[in-house]
């Protein structure tokens, strides 16, 4: 009942009816449908299929491709997440800090985040012209003496993964930056002039003040980095020639999971497979995660 | 010890500026290729490095055209299905959102937690799922199954309730019924003129996502008039040995220099909203 004792909350229901529809229809059929097809031999051209139980499954054990999908993709994700929440949290320290007064923080930080609104496909693509054979890295490192003769970049697993993993941190660290400085101006001041006036350092007011309060923006940071991560795909699949190139160092598990739909029989079946395995372990870290590091109150 | 203190500090302070414009060097720098080598011939681009733009750019674009590749109708097809995605985004996430603030109704503290979960939850993993049911539908090629989905924008959700809850608007909406107004009128006409800067902000996310969505319309859009252009993108790549590198390019810079000129005008909302996106709680 509000104030005026008309009973308006059955509108609630009406106005979530929608919502709860759409996710019916377009979020929780498909995840179904996925999980139905993974226990089929379901191809693109074929009109019947049968259920085959736990082969897909078996199929993508037997074979090493799964496990080197799934191995790659927590690579790429690891190595860029490190240096993106670091610098992000140095360049936050600095940003907030009374002390040092960086004059244009809003512009600096703006500037850092314009890289994660560009399309990653035409990022990836620039990198490949970028560091291609006749590209202007190689123009720029020979012209510099750094390197003797031109090089074939993209045919270089550590190269290769290196770009796939600096592109990534390019396009994250800037928004990293804007979430991590929202969390830490929302801290009372009066808490660190309390630590101040006790004769707390610096680097003890950032490990016994922010880095608690703190918690829950990383917690949360953690979490979509993570489940982006585990679904990346245009960035490895434009920057090489869609297999995750050279020798399948930067095939990731979406990219695996095309590769199966696009095969020349189309297999969904096993390509759903992949997406119900991906799903199961990115669902259960990124919950395991939320739950445990949560504050428990 | 004053000064020793003071010089430090100086010091502290030039080391961290130096740091920074080493970051934005990174940061522009491989933007600001794109952009001067669109203009640049293929010629020039192979002669060597430049950061000064040339006078090739409708030359590149001729050729771009010649070789099949039309990026206006890429432009127009991104541009149809990018504000249909930010008009259905928009207007039922802030539904969604407005009834979980207005309103009191049992189940309301576990729709706004399913809402949380589905945010965490990776749900591009069942496109295969999704594309063989929009195939049995008759809906695979076409733009209904990449923008009618976004009705259930979980994202959009959670960032139009953090907003809507910054608002007061109970008074108004009490006002507006007595005055006898329906309760989705006053949805319409009381709350969406109040919110527009967080509509908008909302927008602009939703605008950039389709945008640059990949993924899912290479799996779910075949025939080549109705490519997109992240799917025009993927068409630009020649062979290592004799490429119009100009033209490449110019075909990328087309794809990126609209989100740039977006952000110079509403960099402000966009980062004040970034930070709303994040779980306060």
């Amino acid at each position: 009942m509000n104030r005026f004792g008309i009973r308006k909350d059955y509108h609630g229901y009406l106005f979530i009816t929608p919502f709860i529809l759409g996710f019916l229809v377009f979020g929780l059929y498909p995840v179904i449908n996925t999980l139905t097809l993974s226990f089929t031999d379901t191809t693109l051209m074929s009109r019947e299929a049968s259920f085959i139980g736990l082969k897909n499954f078996q199929r993508l054990f037997a074979d090493d491709f799964f496990m080197k999908a799934v191995r790659n993709t927590w690579v790429l994700w690891i190595l860029n997440f490190i240096p993106q929440i670091g610098i992000a949290m140095l360049l936050s320290i600095w940003f907030t800090s009374a002390r040092l007064r960086i004059r244009a923080v809003g512009i600096w930080r703006a500037l850092f985040y314009l890289p994660n609104l560009l399309m990653p496909a035409a990022i990836a693509r620039l990198f490949f012209s970028l560091f291609s054979f006749y590209g202007p890295v190689n123009q720029f490192m020979v012209q510099a003496g750094i390197l003797g003769e031109a090089m074939h970049f993209l045919q270089d697993i550590s190269v290769t993964r290196g770009i796939v993993v600096f592109i990534q941190w390019w396009m994250w660290f800037g928004q990293t930056v804007i979430i991590l400085m929202a969390g830490m101006t929302a801290i009372p001041i009066h808490l660190y002039e309390a630590a101040m006036v006790d004769g707390a350092s610096g680097f003890q007011m950032f490990r016994r003040i922010t880095l608690p309060l703190l918690k829950p923006i990383l917690i949360f940071i953690f979490v979509t980095s993570l489940v982006g991560g585990m679904q990346m795909f245009d960035i490895p699949y434009m920057l090489t020639d869609g297999r995750g190139s050279p020798v399948y160092s930067t095939m990731t598990n979406n990219i695996l999971m095309y590769m199966k739909f696009s095969s020349s029989k189309g297999h969904i079946g096993a390509a759903s497979s992949v997406g119900v395995l991906v799903f199961i372990m990115t669902s259960l870290c990124a919950m395991g995660i939320f739950y445990f590091l949560r504050e428990r109150d | 010890m004053r000064t020793t203190y003071k010089f430090n500090s100086i010091l502290m302070r030039v080391f961290v500026y130096i740091v920074l414009l080493i970051l934005l060097v990174i940061t522009i720098v491989p933007i600001w290729l794109l952009i001067v080598n669109a203009t640049r011939s293929t010629v020039e681009i192979q002669q060597g490095l430049s950061l000064l733009p040339s006078t090739h750019l409708v030359e590149n674009y001729r050729i771009l055209v010649s070789k099949g590749i039309s990026m206006a109708q890429g432009f127009s097809n991104s541009l149809f299905v990018a504000v249909a995605s930010t008009v259905i985004t928009v207007y039922f996430s802030m539904l969604t959102a407005y009834a979980l603030v207005v309103y009191d109704f049992k189940g309301k503290e576990l729709f706004s937690n399913f809402i949380i979960v589905l945010v965490m939850i990776p749900m591009q993993l069942s496109i295969i799922g999704f594309f063989h049911y929009m195939s049995r539908l008759g809906l695979t090629d076409n733009y209904a199954s990449l923008i009618l989905p976004l009705i259930a924008n979980a994202g959009a959700v959670f960032f139009g309730k953090q907003y809507l809850e910054s608002m007061v608007i109970h008074e108004l909406i009490d006002a507006a019924r007595i005055d006898g107004a329906s309760e989705l009128g006053i949805f319409h006409t009381v709350m969406m003129p109040l919110a527009i800067p967080g509509a908008a902000t909302m927008g602009i996310f939703a605008f950039v996502a389709s945008w640059n969505n990949f993924f899912n319309a290479f799996v779910l859009i075949s025939s080549f008039d109705k490519y997109t252009l992240p799917m025009l993108v993927r068409t630009l790549r020649g062979d290592v040995y004799r490429t119009e590198y100009g033209a490449i390019y110019l075909g990328l810079a087309i794809t990126i220099v609209p989100i740039i000129i977006i952000y110079a005008i509403f960099s402000r909302y966009i980062v004040s909203g970034i930070a709303m996106g994040a779980m306060k709680e």
